[in-house]
């Protein structure tokens, strides 16, 4: 860099003060999780003396994983997780891409009225008691679809699409008509797969989102085995029920899961319970990216 | 082909709007229920707690703006000084992780973190002679707990729209101003700053009319007993109030207080933001 070689040798400080700055970041956003990810490793005899500041395991075991895994409440867990997020993701995509594609459509009648009705829901939302007797009535409640379905359309993602769906040049539609598509054959040949991207952004937002819920789980489901992973998580690590993963027997007779230290399986439920969302980081990184800093862009 | 999607609308937003009358009843076990009018207003108004719960909402949320809401601000500066790519690249993909865990993990994160016997926080403490303290335990920290963990999930995604922003500015800009020879803190001051101030104007108000959130999310996964007295929020008193001790219409009255200030405080942050900056919330 030609600029490079002007600097003068307070620049050159003033840069690595910087740069350690950043770094200083870094470790303390990366080290409380490199910790517990080096805790759920640890031998399980030297767990009870484990720094919380050391980010290498001590001796190296996988038994908190393969108890953990092998838990049936966990594995409930996991399975109640996926599926109920991937009927979300798709109750999503497909809602908000065919709302949004009919609120981009310049000839719709009514079209301000519907637009000023979606932006009311962002700004007014009475509460969680009368969602709550909402789905009472409907008879949803302890139902996993009273999480899936509660505004599985996301009014801000819904906004994203129609702007977007606006965008697609009217001739490629234009087009599709002349050779006779009717309007549904146009979305389905023309206008999503050129709202792949679009689309694929939206599914990562509304991934995270669900994977991620847990309010709502919490409150609408009352049986156990119905929970997601979140709400079994939160049972163990923050109301600190013991029990519900160590098991009465075991913690009375001191075998099994409870001869190993809570800290440790505690460390292993929160990455069992990321590990998802780490998996899908990279693509997580570059769309979200992407999204956000072209909707920054445009303002 | 809109059906589907205007009929979810209608029965997630508009039917619950029209269930928020419960605010105006009183609520019977045989229904119908009677017709209170403000009753339940009047009785929300006048409980002490009522008010400790807007205090703490307050407080929070004026934390957060006042401690939270500028690191991303510097954040994204930093960041922008950054000139190998790579090494930039690499503190972007780390910083920006925790935005999106939940947070039940955040907390239990943090809980680790702050344990008085093994967390990091307390044997750095120990270490230097100042012996430890519980922070989730004690009500003189744990809104600082908030704020922290707030930034430690925030700072880096959030510092994304300012960066934005700050690739956005005219490269001629940084050009002209090299040339009359100003200093790298010249041209923070000169060209970055007043480059983004309209972002940081924009998510300023935008904040402003989340003021009464001081997020659910994230109050009700460091609560406990102990330090309910300090994070006590307008949403977790809705909560309470309703689904565990069953006063279901006064729940919904506070619920609709607070969506009714809410709404008020969007609206105006927007028409504020649109004005000053151009930009708006939607």
């Amino acid at each position: 860099m030609a600029s490079q070689s002007r600097r003068t040798p307070l620049e050159r400080v003033e840069y690595v003060l910087i740069v350690s700055t950043l770094l200083l970041l870094v470790v303390f956003t990366l080290q409380p999780l490199l910790n517990l990810l080096a805790l759920s490793f640890t031998d399980p005899s030297k767990v009870a003396g484990f720094s919380g500041l050391s980010i290498i395991p001590d001796g190296f075991s996988i038994d908190v994983w393969a108890l953990l895994l092998q838990h049936p409440n966990v594995q409930r867990g996991l399975f109640n997780s996926i599926w109920m997020t991937a009927t979300s993701v798709c109750i999503g995509v497909f809602g908000t891409a065919l709302m949004a594609w009919g609120m981009s459509r310049p000839g719709l009648p009514g079209r301000r009225l519907i637009f000023i009705l979606v932006l009311v829901t962002i700004v007014f939302e009475p509460g969680i008691i009368p969602d709550y007797f909402l789905m009472k009535r409907l008879g949803l409640l302890n139902t996993p679809w009273s999480v899936i379905m509660y505004k599985a359309i996301s009014a801000w993602y819904l906004i994203i699409l129609i702007r977007f769906f606006e965008e697609i040049p009217k001739e490629l539609l234009e087009a599709a008509e002349l050779d006779g598509a009717n309007p549904f054959q146009t979305f389905w040949m023309v206008v999503l797969p050129l709202a792949k991207p679009a689309l694929a952004t939206i599914a990562l937002f509304y991934l995270v989102l669900h994977w991620n819920e847990f309010f709502r789980s919490m409150i609408y489901l009352n049986d156990q085995t119905k929970w997601p992973l979140q709400v079994v998580l939160r049972q163990f690590v923050i109301e600190g029920d013991k029990i519900a993963i160590v098991g009465a027997n075991n913690a009375n007779n001191n075998i099994g899961l409870a001869q190993i230290n809570i800290r440790a399986l505690k460390a292993g439920m929160i990455f069992i319970t990321i590990l998802p969302i780490l998996a899908i980081y990279p693509l997580i990184l570059k769309f979200f990216t992407k999204g956000t800093m072209s909707g920054a862009l445009k303002g | 082909m809109m059906a589907p999607g205007l009929l979810f609308f209608f029965i997630w937003h508009y039917v619950p709007i029209w269930e928020a009358k419960m605010a105006f009843e009183q609520v019977r076990i045989i229904p119908p229920n009677i017709w209170v009018g403000l009753k339940n207003f009047q009785q929300l108004f006048s409980s002490p707690i009522f008010y400790q719960v807007l205090a703490n909402t307050l407080i929070i949320s004026g934390m957060k703006i006042l401690f939270v809401f500028p690191v991303p601000i510097m954040v994204a500066l930093l960041l922008n000084e950054v000139r190998n790519g790579k090494l930039r690249g690499v503190i972007q993909s780390a910083i920006y992780l925790p935005h999106f865990l939940s947070w039940v993990v955040i907390a239990g994160v943090f809980i680790a973190l702050l344990s008085p016997t093994d967390g990091a926080v307390n044997q750095v403490q120990q270490a230097m002679g100042f012996g430890t303290t519980n922070y989730l335990t004690n009500t003189g920290t744990i809104r600082w707990v908030l704020v922290i963990s707030e930034i430690w999930r925030s700072a880096g995604w959030d510092s994304l729209l300012y960066l934005a922003a700050i690739f956005a500015i005219d490269p001629a800009l940084y050009e002209a101003a090299e040339m009359d020879g100003a200093s790298r803190w010249q041209k923070i001051w000169h060209v970055t700053i007043p480059g983004i101030i309209p972002t940081i104007a924009t998510l300023f108000i935008l904040n402003m009319g989340m003021f009464l959130s001081a997020d659910l999310n994230q109050v009700i996964n460091f609560q406990n007993d102990v330090n309910a007295s300090a994070i006590d929020i307008l949403d977790t008193y809705v909560y309470r109030m309703g689904l565990s001790t069953g006063e279901y219409a006064l729940a919904t009255a506070a619920g609709l207080f607070k969506a009714v200030i809410g709404m008020i405080l969007v609206v105006t942050s927007h028409l504020v933001s649109k004005r000053l900056t151009g930009k708006g919330v939607w």
